[in-house]
């Protein structure tokens, strides 16, 4: 019991004072009819997802509005507990960037029960919210498909990295890539499997799939950069960059530098920074009772050697 | 099925010929020259060189993980601040390691210093108050994770230096580097815990704390070297992850404490403290490293590999204790 | 063969084999009615095997148990007890967290008026009928864990009674009970031997099984020696049939030269546990420390040895001054300490013998940070010799040995300190006589080759045929230091009492 409770204190504690640091960000001047925008991120350990936040929190300040972001940390369970308190803190508005489609729908309800309008941010759930500003994951898939069979004139192995399972995003692109597969009879996926989004377990799929599919590959469709990067690291140590295609999927600075070096053939930019500038203009409109878009999709776009300059 | 056992041994760098008492638990052993048989049977893509030298890659950071942990399990403790410890030395590594800045040991140093700092930390703390390690170590894992967030700014740190990125991901020989890494860290942590006094201490403290300090141990100091050295496993596993990922990850290692105290039990160090062995730690991690290696090349899909992963381990567990009993 | 009526329990040809060797062979025993049967033999010597069988932990291999007439075969320890055969073990087996009445009751709790109903108030009430009977006050509410050694052995004594047990064990039940329990003791055991109940009591203590028991079974290396009125033997001739050779003088003649003063304790006080101690030990000499359980000596111990502090006074060694603050410290400066608790504090049970003879002098046994493996078998190798430990071999784990030789490991271990002083607390507890005559010997030895030497024990003939002063303590404070020419039992009995 003594040890239980110790524990409890412990991580008492612990969240007591993450919760401390990140509020502190919206402790400015509180004066007048400042708009407060109360913001749930899925992970702020995520390289995008810090990507999308600088850029609410970069429009916020122009536009004068008050954003608090706490960190859902990927539980759906302590998504719903946040946006719980922004009900109970009466913000004007919350901005969700879902941990999941299912479990972060109650979330959506209990803000519109409570009467504040409430936008998703990157990805979907399965309750409409009062606002999506986001891109089509499904899409994304597509495109870096479409630029592996153009690669391969329609005919090839690939071999396909997951991500988390499960996860909406991981859906969504496996969805996006076997709709593809379909118009091309001549591409085959010989494997998949999760490598959990991170780069150094990606390194040894890789390493493994070498080991029996060596010189069967012709491309790797890797759901995200960095399990793209973690390929192509086991890919060139192999020696065998020169025969396979990785594509992946975020466009983040180190894939755009391995763009850059040749050694990630293409990736597909989802663009954070409209994405972090459309929500708050969204949420700015949703608090004065402008009209606004229900729905905002930012495309995604290829990147590839050619066209690089134009995303670093 | 002897022979198998013996070669995957030699490429583990456990080399027989290193006398290591408390080799009793044979089980786990057989355990692992069964399974290795199986796979070379099903697939001819497992006993390769090519495809052997990659485990042990692989194995590596999980086995210098298990190498400390072993230590700290033995004195009766735990260290659940591994993969925290891992992401810090990988960050603070990888700040120092861009190309024409420092030297390569400057990286190496600093990352390996910021596990001894940690693991120092937890021993400090552990030794110092009451406060039980798991307690302890649970909270250093939260800090380092938040530590190795705020120095990396949430990003990760890379455009590393070729000489630093040599480490992990360089050969020797035909021979990846971090196999040198592993073997030399194994035979190094097999003396310090069988051939030296601190490594008797250790097992002392572990079988019973109280007889340990009637006869004169010092029980703070040697805990304190323990956690400090776990720490300092921890930073080389670190300085490796980065190197072979070229990138500091502030996220890195999440879980890797799981793998490494699984590994240290499936070993056969037990939990209550007072017996291990580094070669069982070693066996242990291969036998992880294996699993997952077999079941990536006999595309087994990832739901099942997690099912078939536990159900291992656990068998090879029962194995070996039937074994022990007789 | 047909049963004999005169008998409650009868034992004939019990075998028992471990692993190819015999721990018993060919046991027999008889017990009437109402006696107590005292069970001898060293340790090793079948005596925990033979009561495990009759306590059904145990099944024989060959050989009938006859109760009441009646064959028993395979039992269980549930089945024997229903049968009337309880055993009080020597480190008592009770649920700690739950009351008094629950563990006298558990198992066979009374059921309500509905089953699975548990009645607490009829427990209550049962329990404290039967404590009372005993002549016993207890609170049947208290948990067990709250209550001392001597009441745990009452509430299993209560259960076995309560069991309407005939044949009771008793496995060395005064070990850890003060002078005054053990009196509570042996007249609850009379009362018991009034009402019928026959009595298998296992002991180690002579001046015990002389006043208690009726007759006396030996055994000797899982055989059986024979079975003697009381009357008929004295303790030397016992003795000798339980070690199977002639021991001569179970205290060895001090013949000592008492050299210049080891240590020198003046006035040391420690809040609530001992004040004002003072005493002097010399090179050759021993000094002993009596009193009832919690008078405070072993507490004065590990303050001497640095496992706690004093609040005040002083200690010298060798004629300086020393402040000892670790056992470190006081291993430093020669004191050896072997402690009454030698599961606790005396050994690592999953190392070797060597590695735990080495374990407090590894430095000495050592080049640089390595252990120099030859030096330390050779340490060994000379206590194992020295020492008479009985072992296969200096690899063998200390827990497979029996409780004499993990003794003698642990005095092994101090003397490989090289101390000039050894504090031996309580160091022959529970150890058979062939072990313990060994040990009075060595500790003689020690002090003979000019070691000071300190013995705390409970046994009056031990501390009286040891020492040359005797210190008693009577509630922590110092109540007489007897040279050995004053001290006699009595006078030792009367300082250690309240007054």
């Amino acid at each position: 019991m003594k040890l239980l409770r110790r524990i409890g204190i412990t991580f008492l504690s612990i969240s007591l004072l993450a919760a401390c640091s990140q509020s502190t960000s919206s402790d400015k001047s509180q004066e007048g009819e400042k708009i407060i925008v109360g913001a749930t991120m899925l992970s702020m350990q995520n390289e995008f997802i810090v990507n999308v936040h600088d850029e609410m929190e970069k429009k916020a300040q122009e536009l004068g509005v008050e954003l608090i972001t706490v960190d859902a940390e990927r539980s759906a369970l302590k998504q719903i507990e946040q946006v719980e308190s922004f009900i109970a803190q009466k913000v004007d508005v919350i901005i969700m960037n879902p941990c999941e489609v299912e479990a972060s729908s109650p979330a959506i309800a209990k803000a519109l029960a409570a009467k504040i309008p409430i936008i998703n941010v990157n990805s979907e759930t399965s309750t409409k919210p009062s606002a999506f500003v986001g891109s089509d994951d499904v899409e994304s898939a597509k495109i870096a498909l479409k630029f592996i069979a153009e690669k391969l004139n329609g005919k090839g192995n690939i071999l396909m990295m997951q991500g988390y399972m499960g996860q909406a995003a991981q859906i969504k692109r496996e969805q996006g890539a076997k709709e593809i597969l379909k118009d091309y009879p001549g591409l085959k996926i010989i494997a998949q499997q999760t490598a959990e989004w991170d780069r150094a377990k990606a390194m040894s799929l890789m390493e493994n799939w070498i080991q029996s599919y060596g010189s069967q590959v012709n491309a790797v469709f890797a759901q995200n950069d960095e399990m793209g990067l973690g390929a192509v690291k086991a890919l060139t140590a192999a020696g065998l960059k020169n025969k396979v295609i990785v594509v992946s999927i975020d466009a983040i600075p180190d894939a755009l530098q391995a763009v850059k070096k040749g050694e990630l053939d293409a990736t597909v930019f989802q663009n954070a920074q409209q994405q972090g500038a459309k929500a708050i203009e969204t949420a700015v409109k949703l608090a004065k009772g402008q009209p606004y878009d229900k729905a905002t999709l930012i495309p995604f776009q290829l990147v590839t050697k050619e066209n690089l300059a134009k995303f670093q | 099925m002897k022979n198998t056992t013996n070669t995957y041994f030699d490429l583990a760098g456990g080399s027989p010929n290193l006398r290591i008492s408390g080799f009793g638990r044979f089980g786990i052993f057989v355990a692992f020259g069964l399974i290795c048989l199986a796979l070379s049977l099903i697939t001819p893509n497992f006993l390769t060189w090519s495809n052997l030298t990659i485990v042990v890659t692989q194995v590596s950071i999980n086995a210098l993980l298990a190498f400390g942990v072993t230590f700290v399990i033995i004195t009766g403790g735990i260290d659940l601040s591994l993969g925290s410890m891992v992401a810090v030395a990988g960050v603070v590594a990888a700040s120092f390691a861009h190309p024409d800045t420092y030297p390569v040991v400057v990286p190496i140093f600093m990352g390996l210093l910021a596990g001894v700092v940690m693991g120092a930390f937890n021993g400090f703390v552990i030794t110092r108050s009451n406060v039980p390690p798991f307690i302890v170590t649970l909270g250093t894992m939260t800090i380092g994770r938040g530590l190795a967030l705020i120095l990396s700014k949430g990003r990760p740190i890379s455009n590393l230096s070729d000489s630093f990125n040599f480490i992990g991901g360089g050969q020797l020989l035909g021979i990846p580097m971090p196999i040198f890494i592993l073997i030399i860290l194994f035979v190094i942590c097999a003396v310090l815990l069988n051939k030296t006094v601190l490594g008797r201490y250790m097992y002392a403290i572990g079988g019973n704390e109280q007889a340990a300090r009637a006869s004169g141990i010092p029980l703070k100091k040697i805990k304190m070297v323990v956690y400090t050295l776990c720490g300092g496993l921890a930073g080389i596993a670190g300085i490796l992850l980065t190197s072979r990922i070229t990138t500091g990850q502030p996220n890195a290692g999440a879980g890797f404490e799981l793998d490494a105290i699984a590994a240290a039990i499936i070993g056969g160090t037990s939990t209550s403290g007072g017996t291990g062995t580094m070669a069982g730690a070693l066996i242990g991690a291969l036998l992880i490293g294996v699993i997952s290696n077999g079941l990536d090349l006999l595309n087994v899909t990832s739901y099942y590999q997690q099912v078939v992963m536990g159900v291992i381990i656990i068998g090879a567990v029962v194995l070996d204790s039937l074994n022990h009993k007789k | 063969m047909t049963p004999n009526q005169d008998y409650i329990l009868q034992v004939r040809s019990l075998t028992k084999t471990f692993a190819g060797i015999k721990a018993l062979n060919n046991v027999q025993m008889n017990l009437r009615k109402g006696e107590v049967h005292a069970l001898m033999g060293e340790n090793g010597a079948g005596k925990s095997t033979f009561m495990k069988i009759l306590s059904g932990l145990e099944t024989p291999d060959s050989g009938e148990i006859i109760l009441n007439g009646k064959r028993l075969k395979n039992t269980t320890v549930r089945e024997a007890q229903q049968n009337g055969i309880s055993m009080i073990h020597q480190e008592i087996l009770a649920v700690p967290e739950l009351t008094v009445a629950q563990n006298i009751f558990l198992g066979r709790e009374p059921k309500g008026w509905f089953s699975g109903w548990l009645d607490d108030r009829r427990i209550n009430q049962e329990a404290e009928k039967l404590l009372t009977h005993m002549g016993a006050t207890i609170n049947v509410r208290a948990r067990m864990k709250d209550l001392s050694v001597a009441e745990q052995q009452m509430v299993e004594i209560a259960k076995a009674i309560s069991n309407n047990a005939q044949v009771l064990i008793m496995d060395e039940p005064t070990s850890a009970l003060s002078h005054k329990e053990v009196a509570v003791l042996f007249t609850l055991i009379d009362e018991l031997k009034k009402n019928g109940v026959a009595i298998i009591y296992i002991s180690h203590k002579m001046e015990e099984i002389s006043q208690l028991a009726d007759t006396i079974t030996v055994l000797r290396d899982g055989s059986y020696i024979g079975t003697y009125p009381t009357a008929e033997l004295d303790t030397h001739s016992l003795i000798n049939l339980m070690v199977g050779r002639e021991i001569d003088n179970l205290f060895p003649d001090s013949a000592t030269e008492i050299g210049n003063a080891v240590i020198a304790v003046k006035n040391l006080s420690r809040k609530d546990v001992f004040t004002n101690i003072s005493f002097t030990v010399h090179e050759g000499e021993i000094l002993g420390i009596g009193g009832l359980m919690g008078a405070g000596r072993t507490e004065l111990a590990r303050a001497i040895f640095g496992l706690e502090q004093p609040d005040s006074g002083e200690i010298s060694i060798n004629g300086q001054l020393a402040t000892i603050t670790s056992p470190q410290e006081a291993i430093r400066l020669g004191i050896g300490y072997v402690s009454e608790d030698r599961k606790g504090w005396g050994f690592i049970p999953d190392l070797s013998i060597r590695h735990n003879l080495t374990l407090a002098s590894l430095p000495a046994h050592a080049k640089g940070v390595f252990v120099d493996a030859k030096r330390e078998t050779d340490s060994a190798h000379r206590m194992i010799r020295d020492l008479r430990i009985k072992t296969t071999g200096p690899d063998q784990k200390v827990s497979n040995l029996s409780g004499g030789n993990q003794q003698k490991v642990i005095i092994g271990k101090v003397l490989l300190a090289a101390p000039s002083l050894i504090i031996f607390d309580e160091p022959t507890r529970g150890i058979d006589v062939g072990a313990k005559f060994e040990i009075y010997k060595l500790i003689r030895q020690l002090a003979a080759d000019g070691v000071a030497i300190v013995v705390i024990s409970s046994e009056l003939p031990e501390l009286l045929g040891l020492s040359d002063q005797i210190l008693v303590l009577e509630k922590g404070k110092q109540t007489a230091l007897l040279s050995k020419e004053e001290a006699s039992p009595e006078m030792i009995l009367r300082y250690a009492m309240p007054n």
